[in-house]
This record gives structure tokens, sequence and C-alpha cells, in this order.
């Protein structure tokens, strides 16, 4: 599988305030790329842009060579581009498997008369669905949760159920919105070894991050933003170095040095 | 035998419309009001629809139900058609204008969108009065001819609860469908929706269509039951009704509509004076909103869950609704 989702030169402006001058990045297929910048630098812009959610005025979204500017968010999700949120936006008193089900909406193949009349192929589709979403639980972890509210699960749970849904949508590329926010050391390193597991069959994630650590830990390849745009472009520790970049986003990489003095 | 384990609302329905069924075949009396209220749970399950899965706090279910009536009435009575065929034009036109509407305003908000169907339902209702030569205006169509076998009342009593118990099971189905799923997804949030790969509007639009279909095959039924359908049979406040009859059983629930109408059925029959009517509606509705915001229905499962828990006989919740309602 391969494939590459890139944005180029993406512009994006709300009335007088420029969000997002020149956003540019590229994520692989199979490969972990990070985005990070301060609050009000055009990371989450970027993203949205990137998913559908925004029309951005300037710039061009491709996935492999094909032009997806512009498009709905539904049409983008058919395409293979999955996205989480920052918040996670989800019925607490559904449980596991019925969110997961949820991600395979792109997947059925039941028109909405045929599902009304209850059509014997409806209900195979059904049941093979349900397989499936067990099958995708079991595969992070998730098996002796399956049947819990959402709402009884921690917040690294909660995570993985949303991956598992971009899984479900049969995601080539899987673009995660700080993941890592509110999440304790353990529960942030299930979520790296369950990230570094997709990357390793194929799938492009791009990581929109504060956390240094999950960046560092994940991460091959970094872009900063800076007042919407790249100021800097390279592997985590060279970002780590790149005075102009501690300059910018000075707070976590000099609490992350902390840190690794302290280990 | 798991196709009918996993539908366990049809399974319910399906009993007790057998036994009301029934009932009511005793007493000419009962069997009349059981058809008009088989027509009521038919508009109150399409509000169910509507409001309770798509979200569309709908004001033209009962233009949608008039609208199958007329259509019944003109084409049975102008064109000569036998009954029966005109069911599919009753069902589909109420759902062609209501997944046009649906397509143009399901992307404003909730409240837009509830003027628009309110906005819909007046215009056909100012339609029907005024297209004298068709629907008869202000007088209405008279004379409109049974369902060929159909023919007893009793007949028509066993029909709408058929009815209804299809429209149960088509309804359960989509609940149990990826389509119901993603209509659950959009009422919680509906960029979550769009993530999932959901067309919004679209779907939003297909839910909206099959409850006005439902809504319509009601008046289909209504009209020739009746056998006279005028502008004032089925307009805004039978839309209301339904709506308060949804509220009251509960909306998110498949068999709230039906027992909310039911319900309030029985509260004005039992209660005196016919012009307070709208005094005990009113009244039903702010004590279910204060008691139980998931309406009557939603007070079975944590009320079930006490009693396996108690191995007792606590009812105190449920009589209680009744009587401050009676006593306002």
């Amino acid at each position: 599988m391969t494939g590459v989702l890139a944005a180029t030169g993406i512009r994006m402006s709300f009335g007088g305030l420029t969000a997002l001058k020149s956003g540019t990045i590229e994520v692989a297929a199979g490969a972990i790329i990070g985005l990070i910048g301060r609050n009000g630098s055009g990371k989450s812009t970027l993203f949205n842009c990137m998913t559908g959610y925004f029309r951005p005025q300037a710039g061009e979204i491709t996935l492999s060579g094909r032009d997806i500017t512009g498009m709905q968010p539904h049409r983008i999700v058919e395409h293979g581009i999955a996205r989480t949120f920052q918040t996670p936006r989800l019925d607490f008193d559904a449980n596991v498997r019925t969110a997961v089900l949820c991600g395979f909406y792109p997947a059925r193949s039941s028109t909405f008369l045929g599902a009304l009349c209850g059509l014997p192929g409806v209900r195979r589709e059904e049941r093979s669905l349900a397989d499936k979403a067990d099958h995708l639980i079991e595969r992070l972890g998730l098996g002796p949760q399956r049947d819990q509210p959402l709402g009884t699960l921690s917040m690294g749970q909660v995570r993985l159920v949303e991956v598992a849904r971009c899984l479900a949508a049969d995601a080539k590329f899987v673009l995660l919105d700080e993941p890592a926010a509110g999440l304790t050391r353990e529960e942030q390193l299930v979520l790296c070894r369950q990230i570094r597991e997709l990357a390793k069959q194929g799938i492009g994630v791009l990581l929109v991050e504060h956390n240094f650590f999950l960046i560092h830990e994940l991460c091959e390849r970094v872009t900063v933003l800076d007042e919407g745009a790249a100021i800097f472009v390279g592997t985590p520790d060279e970002v780590a170095r790149d005075p102009g970049v501690l300059r910018s986003y000075l707070g976590a990489a000099a609490e992350y040095g902390r840190e690794m003095a302290a280990e | 035998m798991r196709r009918f384990t996993s539908r366990p609302n049809t399974i319910i329905v399906l009993g007790l419309a057998t036994v009301s069924v029934a009932l009511a075949a005793r007493d000419p009396v009962w069997t009349d009001s059981w058809v008009i209220v088989g027509v009521y749970v038919l508009i109150a399950l399409s509000t169910g629809i509507s409001y309770g899965q798509a979200g569309i706090l709908s004001m033209s279910q009962g233009a949608f139900a008039a609208i199958g009536g007329y259509i019944a009435a003109v084409s049975t009575l102008r064109f000569k058609l036998p009954p029966g065929i005109d069911l599919l034009m009753a069902a589909a036109l109420p759902a062609l204008l209501a997944y046009g509407l649906a397509r143009v305003v399901t992307r404003l908000t909730a409240l837009a969108t509830a003027l628009a169907t309110l906005a819909l339902g007046s215009v056909i209702e100012i339609a029907l009065r005024n297209m004298d030569n068709i629907t008869g205006g202000y007088i209405g169509l008279a004379g409109i001819p049974g369902i060929g076998i159909v023919d007893t009342p009793l007949k028509y009593c066993v029909l709408v609860w058929t009815m209804i118990c299809v429209c149960v099971l088509m309804y359960e189905n989509l609940v149990n469908s990826p389509f119901g799923r993603a209509l659950n997804v959009i009422r919680h949030n509906r960029l979550r929706a769009q993530a999932d790969g959901v067309d919004v509007p679209r779907l939003l639009s297909a839910a909206f269509a099959f409850s006005a279909a439902m809504a319509g095959s009601a008046g289909w039924l209504y009209a020739h039951y009746i056998s006279y359908i005028s502008p004032n049979s089925l307009d805004t406040q039978t839309s209301i009704s339904a709506l308060l009859m949804t509220v009251i059983g509960g909306p998110g629930i498949i068999l709230g509509p039906l027992a909310g109408t039911v319900f309030l059925d029985v509260l004005v029959r039992h209660l005196p004076a016919q012009e307070l009517q709208g005094m005990f509606y009113g009244g039903a509705l702010i004590l279910i909103l204060i008691l139980a915001p998931t309406g009557l229905l939603g007070l079975v499962p944590p009320l079930l869950a006490k009693l396996c828990a108690n191995r007792g006989f606590r009812r105190t919740t449920k009589p209680a609704t009744v009587k401050p309602g009676a006593a306002q």
C-alpha cells in the first residue's frame, strides 16, 4: 500500500485573522509524522482543512496526486482519511462495540430502503460488521471492555476506541488531534504501541500534539508551525535542538529537556 | 428464531395489538375509537422517527397525513381508481415533499428546521383550502369509498393495527442498521457523524421522508375509514398532538409514541369536559418534562432494575404522574 497525503501552501483566514499563511505537510503511507506548534500557530486549522472541515482559501490538498481540496468531510472519509477529535465527541451511554460499529458507516453496502425492509442481505451484513468490530476491538486490546459504556472507560481507552473507529472506516491515513491530552504516562505508552502498530500495517499517521514525549517516541519527522507557516521540518531530535524552534516553542521542549535530565 | 428475538419491540407490539383488537371487537364503540387511536399511533410513531431519531421537531406530520387523506379521496372520488392503489401515492408524495424540504433546511439550526416544517404545514393547509375544484375547499370531500374488502369497523381496526406492527418492524430495522446508529451519532454530535463518513443532510432527509410516508399512510386509512376529509381533519393541531404524545411517551424509544398516544387518549376519555383537553395535555407535558424527561417509557428500565434489585413491589413513580395532573 503506497500513497501520500500532502497539503501544500494552505492559506486560511477567519475575517481579519490569518490563521494559516502557508501550511505545508506531507504524510506517506506507513509513516508517523508530527505537527507541533504553539497555541494559535495554525495546527488545528491545517488539520481541519485536511479533513474537510474547513475549505482553504488557497493551496492544495492531494491524496496520491489526486486533488481533494475542499471536499465535504464525509467524502474525505470515503477516500480513506479518518480523524479523531481532541475532545471526544461521544455518546457516553453507548458501549464500546456500538461506538466501533458506528465507524463502519462508509463500509456498508445496504441502502436506506433495504435497511427499513430488513432484507436478508442487510441482516447478513449486520452480522459480518459485528464480527469485524469484535475483531478490531480485540486488536486494540479492548476485548474486556467490549460491552461497557464509554462513560466508564479511562481517557486512554476512549482514545483507543476513537482509533478503532477510524480503522473501521478502512482508513489509509489516520489524523489524530492531540491524542495524548489527559492521558497518564502508562496510557500514553499503550497508545504509542498501538500507533506504531498502525504504521507497521502501512497506515499513515499524522499526529497533532503538544506532548513532546509522544512526538519524540513516535515520529520520524516533525513539522513545526509558527504564525501560520512551517518554520522547521526535521527529526524530533533536530527539532529539540534547533534554536529557532526552541524560541518559538520553548515551553514544551524546555519541559521535555528537564524531564530527560531527571530520568 | 434469531430473526424474532432480535426485534423485541415488534414482538411486544404484535402481542399488544392482537389482545387489544380482540378486546375492542367486543363493543362497536370501542372498535371505532380503537381505529382512531390507531391512526394517531401511526402519526405519533412517524413523529418518533422525525423527532426522536432524526432530531427534527416536525410540525408538519399532520399535513403529511392530510396529503395522504386527500390523495385517497381525490384518486377514488375523481379518478375512480380502485382503493388500495392510492396507498402507494399517499406514502410517496409526502415522502418526496419531506425529502425536498429537509435537503434544504437540515443544514440550519434545529429551531430553524422546526419553523420550516411549521411553514410547510401551513402552506399545505392553505393549498388544501384554496384548491376548491380538486379538494373541495373549506367543505372538504365526502363519500370516500372504503378499501375494497375492508368494509367493517373491525376490519379497519385489524388493518390499522397491522400497519402499526409493520411500521414498528421497519422502525426497529432502521434503529438496528448502520443508518440508525448514524442518526444516533448525529443527534449527539454532527461533526463526529461527519468524521464517521455520514452525509448528514442526506441521511436526515431520508429519515424525515420515511416518517412522512408513515404519516401519509395514516391519513390514507383515516380518509377511507371516516369517508370524509376536510382541511380541519388533520391539521397543525394534529401535528402538535402527535408531538405531545411522542414527548410524553418517550421520543427516543421505539414504542414511546404508542405509549404516549394511549396514555393521553385514556386520560382525556376519563376526564370531564372536552374543552379542557388542551389544559390536560399541557399539564401532562409539563409534569412529564419535570418528572420523566425521557418520557413515560424512559421510566421503565430504571424501574425494572429497581424491581430486580429489591424483588419487591415499589411502584410509586408511575401512577403518581397522573394524579397531580388531574388536580391542576
